[in-house]
Parts: structure tokens; sequence; C-alpha cells
């Protein structure tokens, strides 16, 4: 019997599927988005008193829509972080970064971004970081170059 | 344990239009979801579970809606879960629901069909390269061209039958609030005149890209008579549902009138206690994406004979004043939010037999037919609906 059950015979073939998406975001990402190119950073109040950053749309608990954006600080502190020490290719930042999630002043929960620092062993959870935004905002979460540890 | 019975007893549909640039795709279901709650006297918390069906992932670049979707719906903590079967999905993901209420497993079951066409570009998502499926060299429209040529060719029908049912379709969608295209200057001599696409069809024979979302709240017997006795509307009771598949590629298959189609209308008409279908249905919503399926598949379910679906159409007994109207609201051919887009056939034959479809209500309307199909013609949905409890 030849052919079928022999794998190397088997069809393997190129797929390339490139296919972009353009999708909407309605009223509260929207304003978020759009709040970064002004250099705001826009939180939302939730049922519970807690101010969201970045903000949801529906109430976790209640499953309410939530519409009271408030603005949040542009510095905060480190609650959790990670080390990279060896970015690879397409990753935001090529120097070695931390990706941390960064409580602002007056939210309530914590964003993932990009920390730069030197080295790990100046990154460290309750350390105060503050935005650096990009030159060219566009209203994408990049509008956001990295965050930069405060010196205290 | 005999299966419960089971009724629509609220529909929600968005304004369905090119773009909703307004609404994420979390607010799109919620406006459709919060709408059928609001049209059956509940609220979220009524609800036992959650089906959602959706367009295919690659349309919306979206994989996995279930988690993303539960909160958005306030639904965080209930069963939802997703149905897949390419354009016939809004009606399979129906049926999925009903049954789970039929089964007696839950008592009331929201159901959620959308699409934003807006977010990428359906046409060219269902063009991958050979060796992986076959070619579909410019989308739906190039896939079912021939299929249609091919029924002209058998039926001898006049070359002019999918500018009737076109010209019938969009005239109906002025009488829909909800549907996508209005176009109130449309005559025979614009559809006849308008681009030719993928001969024999023309732009003005095809369904357009919408964004949309539709719903409906499912309840057994007592839930439903609740529902009904504090909304004031009558249940749709389902007399009937069926699914049938078959494969998109099997040599020998009969692409112009699919065995699938005839097997699933013979089913959901056995349980139905159908005989006569133009005789017993009063209404009937189809998925018609392109205009010639009207006749196509009037001869499919078994509305007339073979060759001779065609008659229906051009003697008018599938305008909305005739003996059979076809897609009162418009179809296919003025809305396709595809992931949707049969979702609302059962959910507009769902409006015309609790009396509330509004300028295109047909008066006096017991049974309606609700058909989708979807992927190379191969996936099937269809149910019946009633006045009258079973």
């Amino acid at each position: 019997m030849a052919g079928a059950n022999n794998s190397q015979d088997l069809l393997r073939a190129p797929l390339t599927i490139e296919f972009g998406f353009s999708r909407t975001t309605g009223p509260v990402i929207g304003a978020f988005l759009t709040g970064l190119v002004e250099q705001r950073v826009l939180g939302i109040k939730d049922s519970t008193g807690r101010i969201v950053c970045p903000p949801v749309e529906y109430d976790s608990v209640t499953g309410e829509p939530i519409t009271e954006m408030v603005e949040v600080g542009t510095e905060g502190i480190i609650t959790s972080w990670s080390w990279v020490n060896t970015p690879r290719e397409g990753q935001p930042v090529q120097d070695p970064h931390a990706l941390a999630l960064i409580r602002l002043d007056g939210a309530d929960t914590a964003m993932m971004h990009v920390v730069a620092a030197d080295s790990d062993e100046e990154v460290a959870t309750g350390a105060r970081v503050r935005i650096r935004w990009s030159a060219e905002r566009t209203g994408q979460i990049t509008d956001i170059e990295c965050f930069e540890l405060v010196e205290e | 344990m005999s299966p419960d019975r089971v009724a629509v007893v609220g529909v929600g549909q968005t304004k369905y239009s090119a773009i909703r640039g307004d609404v994420s795709m979390p607010g799109l279901l919620r406006e459709a979801a919060y709408r059928a709650l609001a049209d059956a006297h509940m609220t979220m918390n009524d609800i036992d579970a959650v089906v959602v069906g959706k367009a295919p992932d690659f349309f919306e670049g979206m994989m996995m809606p279930e988690p993303y979707l539960a909160e958005a719906l306030g639904a965080v903590g209930k069963p939802l879960l997703r149905v897949h079967t390419a354009g016939s999905v809004g009606g399979s993901t129906a049926i999925v629901a009903a049954s789970h209420v039929e089964s007696g497993v839950h008592e009331r079951v929201l159901t959620i069909g959308w699409e934003q066409q807006s977010v990428s570009e359906a046409m060219w998502a269902l063009s991958f390269p050979i060796p992986f499926q076959q070619q579909l060299v410019a989308g739906a429209g190039g896939y079912f061209a021939p299929f249609i040529r091919e029924y002209m060719r058998r039926s001898d029908a006049p070359e002019d039958i999918g500018i009737l049912v076109a010209l019938k379709d969009r005239l109906n969608a002025l009488k829909n609030p909800y549907a996508h295209l209005h176009e109130p200057d449309i005559t025979y001599d614009s559809v006849k005149d308008s681009m030719m696409l993928w001969e024999p069809i023309r732009y003005s024979e095809t369904c357009p890209s919408s964004d949309g979302a539709i719903a409906m709240v499912l309840a057994n017997s007592e839930a439903a008579e609740a529902s009904s006795a504090s909304s004031g509307v009558p249940p749709a009771w389902i007399h009937g549902t069926s699914m049938r598949s078959e494969p998109a590629t099997a040599s020998g298959r009969d692409q112009v009138s699919p065995q699938a189609g005839k097997d699933c209308a013979a089913d959901v008409f056995s349980q139905a206690g159908i005989t006569k279908p133009l005789e017993q249905i009063d209404v009937v919503e189809m998925y018609v994406p392109f205009s010639w399926y009207e006749p196509m598949w009037l001869e499919n379910i078994g509305f007339a004979e073979e060759g001779s679906g065609w008659k229906l159409t051009e003697n008018g007994t599938t305008e909305m004043t005739g003996a059979l109207p076809v897609n009162c609201s418009g179809g296919v051919l003025s809305t396709n939010p595809i992931g949707a887009s049969g979702m609302i056939r059962f959910g507009e034959a769902a409006l015309q037999v609790r009396g509330q479809a509004g300028d295109h209500q047909v008066d006096g309307v017991k049974t309606a037919l609700g058909q989708a199909y979807g992927g190379a013609a191969q996936f099937f949905a269809m149910w019946v609906l009633r006045t009258e409890k079973p």
C-alpha cells in the first residue's frame, strides 16, 4: 500500500490569511481612548462606588450600563509586575522592561502597561510610576508610550 | 415525561444599518436582548440560560463571544452557550434555545443572534484559497450564481423573476422600521438597470452588508402564559423545529434544491401536521440573500412543484396581499447581518403570529414558517409557529 498512510506524502500547503478588522468601541471605551489623545485618563464609577480604570461599559455586579466617567491621575503605583529581560520582536519596547499592573491615583483597579526601568532591581510592588505620553496620539492604548518610575 | 410546550414571548431588534458606530459589539447585543426582555415583560433575573449565535469568527475577528459578553448581557453566572452553522446560525440558535425549554432543563431562555458586518468584509472572508476549500472566487454571490443559472435553465423561468423578488422585498422593507435598506424610489427598471455583479445576479438583487442584532425570549407553557397575561400579547407557540445538514462538496448533491432542505421541510411539516403547505401556512420568512432564492426555496420547501416556484412570484402569490406572503419584513435582501439573519426570519415569523409586525403585519396570521439556510446551501433550519397552543 502506498501513499495515504505515509504522512510525508500528505499535502502541506501554505495558507496565509491576512485580514483587517475595524471594531466599534462604544460610548465608554471610546471615551477612554479619546481621552488618551488629550493626555487625560478616564475611569468609570461602578455600583459599589469603585473607580474602574480602564473603564467598563457594564457593571460587574448588577450588569447594568454605567456612565459616570471620572478623570483619574496620570501617576500611580505598581500592584504587581513581571520583568521582560529579552524583548522579542514586536513587543512594545525593545529595551528590557517590566510589564506591570498599575493603579492610577484615584482609581481602584489596575491596568496593564509597560514600565521603563534600567533593571528589575528598580521595580517593586508599591513603586510609584507616571505616564510617558507618546508624541503622536491616535486614540489607542499605545498613546501611553510607557510608564516611568518616579523618584521619591 | 412528555416534552414541554415552548413559545416565543419576546422579540427585540436593533435598527439595522451599514454601521452602528455608536455602540460596541456588547452594546449592540444588549440593545436587542433588553428589548426582547421588555417585550416579554421579564428582566434578566427571570432568564435561566442564554444561547447565542454569531457569524463565523473570521467575519468579526472575535473567537469566544461567550465570556466576553456575559457581563454586557447581565448574564454572569448563567449558562451561556454558542451555536454555529454559518448563515443559518440564527435559526439553529433559536432551535437549540427552544430545545433547552422543550427538554424541561430550563423554563425561560434568552437567545440572541448578531453580526457587525462593518467590522470586516464577509465577502473576502469567504474567499480562502484552494486547496483548503473550494474557490469561491468572490464571496457568496460568486458561489451561488451558477446554481441560480441552473435553476433558470431547469425551470425555464422568465428572466425577470429575480427582479420581481427584489422589487417586492425592498418595497416590503419600507413598511419595516428596523429594515436596513429603505429605498422609496426603487422601481422595476432601477433594479433591472443596476450593475450586474455575478451574472445573473444584479446589485439590487443582492443582500446588503448590515450591522444588527435580534433576540428572543422562549418560555415553557406556564412561563409563556404568565408572560402573555402580563404583556397582553399572545405567545407564538412552536409546533415544529428541524435542522438538517449535508456536506458542501459531496459529489452528486443537488445544489439547486438540496436534499437537506427538502428533508428539513418534510420533518418540520410532519411535526406541525402540515400536508398542504400552500394552504395551511399564512406567512413565510425565508432566507433569500439573492433574489432567485425565493422561487428556488418555494420549490425546495414544497410550496410549489419543481420548476414552478417562479409562478408564485410572478402571479403575486408571495406579495403581502397574496395568498402566501413571503418576507413581509423586506427579508435578507433588505437587511443582512449574517449571524442574525436566520434568527430575524424566525423572529419575524413570531411577530406575525403575535400580531406585532406593525405596517408589515398580514391580517389573521395563524401559522407562520421561518426558514434559514447557510454555508454552501448545506445547513437548513426551520420552525413553524402558531397562535394556537399545541
